[in-house]
């Protein structure tokens, strides 16, 4: 079996990188955590705009994005920073949650000792403790299938059903192959192809919460007035050349390939099973908060196929950019990692773009950077939010 | 000689995405069905859709080696293939309830 060489974690869980998180607990701590995160070296600060006024069902989303970031296995320590203490939201909340994975954890309250100024001294000398004890971790070999590959697409055009998102369903069945998970979100776009994915479905329950999944997000868009079914395919699209909705879908959800779907998550859940096979998740198309729910619910690494060429990367999770639209690859040469329009060239198959696409993932996974990893361009965390702020 | 993609061997549909192709053509197919040769029936532009075969009305229209509707009429080798002689099987955009989930 192939391997790859990881941080082994407490829980049994391997990271492919050794992050060390400054976690804000709500957005009044985002300037501590900035200033924490400022001063030490590798750190990475998590900031958002919720943990306040939210109601209870779309606060309990927020924790578990908050949570679930930090017990990702690419986090090899965290210091959670909060303000008020917002009940089920407190650092010691997320402290709690994250403590089964047994990385280290520090809390620090903004109001529990003289304010700002004393919660970035308490804080950074947590953080700087936490990063020299994190960097004593050792890279050591690990199977490829302790990897939860996460798959997105965005801006897609033309050459994203046809190349790009086909070639990264071969690329997780090479993984699925080695024992792995491949995970993919957005269930806006399983409408109109419930069916190929219902067929997949492991257990007649899976089925039942895919079609409910995708009832439940179009009844969300319709209650805003939106209705996003009969409005597909757009104009655009048919002008684009789609025909169908059936056949936007499929270009869309072949990012995943053949294999059995062996479980249906909620938003930023982490899977209960550990079977090789598909994963899906509920969730928006919208790429940032899709990403970062991938990463809540612990996926190590991320193709994001592009047909515009996307700028999109999660702060601890390596973001791969793969696009089939040679144009596109030039002019976002800056971020987008991989090319697969040879496929249309008759340069490459589908199948080899495929190999190129894993070869990459499992050199990202082996430590290689990413292009928007080494740019430090960590724009893509967003949280879902299922409820109004009150 | 110009090419069309075709994504699964068993498509009876390729895609223009390489340059676009006039009525007239002659028209090959990259990708993973290479046996069919044809000559456009129709001006096809960047992105859209060229059937590979006669496709009988009612008979479902291949891309992913998937269903993505039935032709509406019946469909030449060659034709342009979108929403003048496809229906979607889903509920297509321009006709769908609103709300409207798909049949199965």
């Amino acid at each position: 079996m192939s391997e790859f060489m990881g941080y082994h974690r407490p829980n049994g869980d391997v990271g492919i990188r050794n992050h060390l998180l400054i976690l804000s607990g709500t957005v009044y701590a985002n300037g501590v955590v900035e200033r924490v995160a400022h001063t030490i070296q590798g750190a990475v600060p998590i900031t958002h705009a919720n943990g306040r006024c939210q109601v209870a069902p779309d606060l309990r989303v927020t924790r578990r994005f908050l949570a679930g970031t930090a017990m990702n296995p690419n986090v090899g320590g965290v210091v959670i920073i909060d303000h008020f203490r917002e009940e089920g939201m407190t650092a010691e909340d997320l402290a709690h949650d994250i403590a089964p994975t047994g990385k280290l954890i520090a809390t620090v309250n903004i109001r529990g000792g003289g304010g700002f100024i004393s919660a970035i001294e308490q804080a950074t000398r947590y953080a700087q403790d936490f990063a020299r004890r994190i960097s004593l971790y050792q890279r050591a070999p690990a199977p490829m299938s302790k990897i939860l590959f996460g798959t997105e697409c965005g801006t897609s055009d033309t050459t994203s059903g046809l190349g790009s998102n086909p070639a990264n369903g071969l690329a997780g069945e090479l993984l699925i192959a080695q024992g792995g998970r491949m995970l993919m979100a957005e269930c806006t776009e399983w409408m109109g192809c419930e069916n190929w994915l219902t067929e997949k479905a492991a257990s007649p329950a899976v089925a039942e919460a895919i079609v409910a999944g995708v009832q439940h997000m179009e009844s969300r868009a319709l209650a805003s007035g939106e209705d996003i079914r009969g409005s597909q395919p757009t104009g655009d699209n048919m002008a684009g050349g789609l025909t169908t909705i059936e056949e936007k879908s499929m270009g869309a959800v072949k990012k995943i390939g053949d294999s059995p779907i062996i479980e249906y998550l909620e938003i930023g859940e982490a899977p209960t099973r550990t079977e090789p096979g598909n994963y899906v998740m509920y969730g928006p198309g919208m790429g940032a908060e899709s990403i970062s729910s991938m990463a809540a619910a612990g996926c190590q690494v991320l193709t994001f196929c592009t047909g515009g060429g996307h700028t999109s990367n999660h702060p601890i999770m390596p973001t791969i950019k793969v696009t089939a639209n040679r144009q596109s690859y030039e002019l976002m040469r800056d971020t987008v990692d991989v090319d697969v329009s040879g496929v249309f060239q008759d340069e490459i198959t589908l199948a080899e773009g495929g190999r190129i696409i894993y070869d990459e993932m499992q050199r990202v996974c082996n430590g290689y950077l990413t292009k928007s990893e080494a740019l430090r361009d960590n724009n893509s965390f967003a949280i879902h939010r299922v409820g109004p702020s009150v | 000689m110009k090419k069309v993609f075709v994504v699964y061997a068993t498509d009876n549909v390729g895609t223009v995405v390489l340059e676009p192709i006039q009525r007239g053509d002659r028209v090959s197919c990259n990708g993973e069905r290479r046996d069919i040769e044809i000559v456009a029936q129709d001006d096809i532009a960047y992105g859209h859709k060229i059937a590979l075969m006669d496709i009988a009305a009612g008979d479902t229209v291949l891309k992913y080696g998937l269903s993505i509707g039935s032709a509406s009429r019946h469909i030449r080798a060659g034709d342009h293939v979108h929403t003048h002689n496809v229906e979607s099987n889903r509920g297509r955009g321009d006709l769908a309830q609103p709300g409207a989930l798909s049949a199965e």
